[in-house]
């Protein structure tokens, strides 16, 4: 259902005018979505010239899909309208609250893992993908905290979800890692509990290690254990979109191109034969 | 029924509490945090609470550059301090997270005791907003040069949907341009109003040029969609007949040089 597009990048304002003149061996690009809920300008000029060339999709930060607040179908209409224009691959968004009477807290806040926010969850998962016409795909977020609430770890949590809605997920490597140091898990137990067909996406990502705990900062390289924990997780996984976030401390373009060459090169004696094709089961 | 109810308070309370933290009011939200490791529940609450202060101030800062440099350091975090208290982000998007920081400035001591505060703040919005204004295709001086001669009387023209026109009392736009070239800015206080253009060329660079108030009126004229017989009717003080519409033309050539007009919509 979600096709493998290769190796892909967030795209950032900062690599624009390169990724037009220069045309990289990129296999994708990846949008913040509400960086384009605007009329017009750079963003989208820039915008409408690197479509043409490769394959979108449409990830999100503000949809708020475990908020208890009403959906707001006012984001839900430009995103709507976005989709139409941009003509995306798919959209994602977040597995969290941000809004909470309407007030933004322009951060992925974690959900407490009870079986009464499952249930809400997947009525809300249910009500916004019919009102977009489309199915989304959302990601796992870092956290650094756990509700005393919580019925189950994370991980089931996410799969019980898979369950009763058939949604698919966006899988952050990065903050499986840094969630498993916050919380003393092991990031494979919970990489395998989730069905491995409910993946249609992979973000790595860099974070910040105070020792104690580890901060989600997606402004530094991917670093070892992320990689490591990738090439495990590829193994079992099978061939998935995969892409490189960056959303802070952005490095030239040059330096992102090297990370994506290093993800390939980690995966490639498992997602691709000698010929370089798809291994298949 | 009442199970689910019952819950969904919970959640509902869980997420207001995580907001009352996040926005230093008073909360209970650590009596649901789970005791984990070294790390203290209050110190994994700071993580959150720190994230957001810094996401907004940077939000502010990258946004008012030159309002920040005309406050220095301290009066901005004063600023930036009281503005997240009073304007919590309304928006799912942060591009309009400062849209209320004039406002702000000219009702809130010790701001509002210097109106040039306010004026670079709103200043600052303006190129934002025209960074991002819609996409229009510009007029040509084909399409002028093609008209009949009966036409241009009743002819509207367009401003492109990037241009702002605004009046200052105070040096704003000036002092922001003399902090963005790293130089000392003017007095605050002009004692005569300027108007300024703002817009975004067709090579979508954001631009604004001091006018005055002949041309001024005219593009007002033109925001108003008078026709073109109402915008030579405002020359006919100043100007000699004869020279009213060579004198129109002639704005019109500039106005169409710089990307400013555009085709009907």
């Amino acid at each position: 259902m979600h096709p493998f597009l290769g190796f892909g990048l967030g795209l950032r304002s900062s690599h624009f005018e390169e990724i037009i003149t220069t045309k990289p061996d990129i296999d994708w690009f990846e949008i913040i979505s509400e960086n384009y809920m605007v009329e017009g300008g750079k963003p989208w000029y820039y915008l409408e010239k690197i479509r043409a060339d490769y394959p979108i999709v449409m990830h999100g930060v503000s949809m708020s899909i475990g908020s208890v607040e009403p959906l707001n179908l006012q984001y839900l209409d430009k995103l709507k309208q976005l989709a139409h224009k941009v003509e995306p691959k798919w959209i994602s968004d977040h597995l969290c609250f941000t809004s909470v009477g309407g007030i933004n807290s322009h951060d992925l806040l974690p959900m407490p893992y009870t079986q009464e926010a499952l249930t809400h969850l997947s009525a809300r998962i249910t009500q916004v993908q019919e009102y977009l016409g489309r199915e989304m795909i959302f990601e796992n977020v870092s956290s650094y905290l756990t509700y005393k609430e919580s019925q189950m770890p994370e991980w089931i949590f996410l799969a019980e979800l898979s369950k009763s809605t058939g949604c698919k997920f966006l899988m952050d490597v990065n903050n499986v890692y840094v969630s498993a140091r916050n919380h003393d898990f092991d990031p494979m137990e919970y990489l395998n509990a989730i069905p491995h067909t409910s993946i249609a996406q992979i973000h790595l990502a860099g974070h910040q290690d105070f020792g104690t705990h580890v901060i989600d900062t997606h402004d530094e390289d991917v670093p070892n254990p992320v990689w490591d924990l990738f090439r495990q997780y590829a193994t079992s996984l099978g061939p998935t979109s995969t892409m490189i976030e960056r959303d802070g401390n952005i490095p030239p373009l040059s330096s992102l191109l090297n990370e994506l060459s290093y993800a390939k090169s980690l995966v490639g004696d498992i997602w691709f034969n000698e010929q370089g094709n798809i291994k298949h089961g | 029924m009442n199970k689910v109810i019952l819950s969904m308070a919970n959640l509902a309370n869980i997420q207001q509490q995580f907001m009352d933290l996040l926005q230093n009011k008073p909360n209970d939200l650590i009596k649901h945090i789970a005791k984990q490791g070294e790390l203290k529940a209050s110190e994994r609450l700071s993580i959150y609470q720190n994230a957001y202060t810094i996401r907004l101030t940077g939000v502010l800062e990258q946004d008012h550059e030159q309002l920040g440099k005309y406050l220095g350091d301290t009066l901005f975090d004063k600023m930036v301090a009281g503005y997240l208290k009073c304007y919590p982000s309304q928006n799912t998007s942060l591009r309009e997270y400062g849209d209320n920081l004039p406002v702000f400035l000219s009702k809130t001591p010790p701001f509002k005791q210097h109106v040039i505060l306010a004026d670079i703040a709103f200043f600052e919005r303006l190129l934002l907003k025209a960074f991002d204004a819609k996409e229009a295709e510009t007029l040509t001086s084909q399409i002028l040069e093609s008209l009949k001669e009966t036409d241009w009387p009743l002819l509207v023209l367009n401003l492109h949907p990037s241009v702002h026109l605004i009046s200052f009392e105070t040096s704003a736009v000036e002092s922001f341009q003399a902090l963005k070239n790293d130089k000392t800015p003017p007095s605050a206080n002009t004692n005569k109003i300027r108007h300024w253009l703002i817009w975004r060329t067709p090579d979508k660079r954001t631009e604004y040029r001091s006018i005055d108030q002949e041309e001024f009126i005219l593009l007002n004229l033109i925001k108003e969609k008078k026709n073109f017989s109402a915008l030579c009717q405002s020359l006919t003080k100043a100007h000699k007949p004869e020279t009213i519409a060579p004198l129109l033309i002639n704005y019109i050539n500039v106005w169409l040089s710089q990307g400013l007009l555009i085709k009907h919509t």
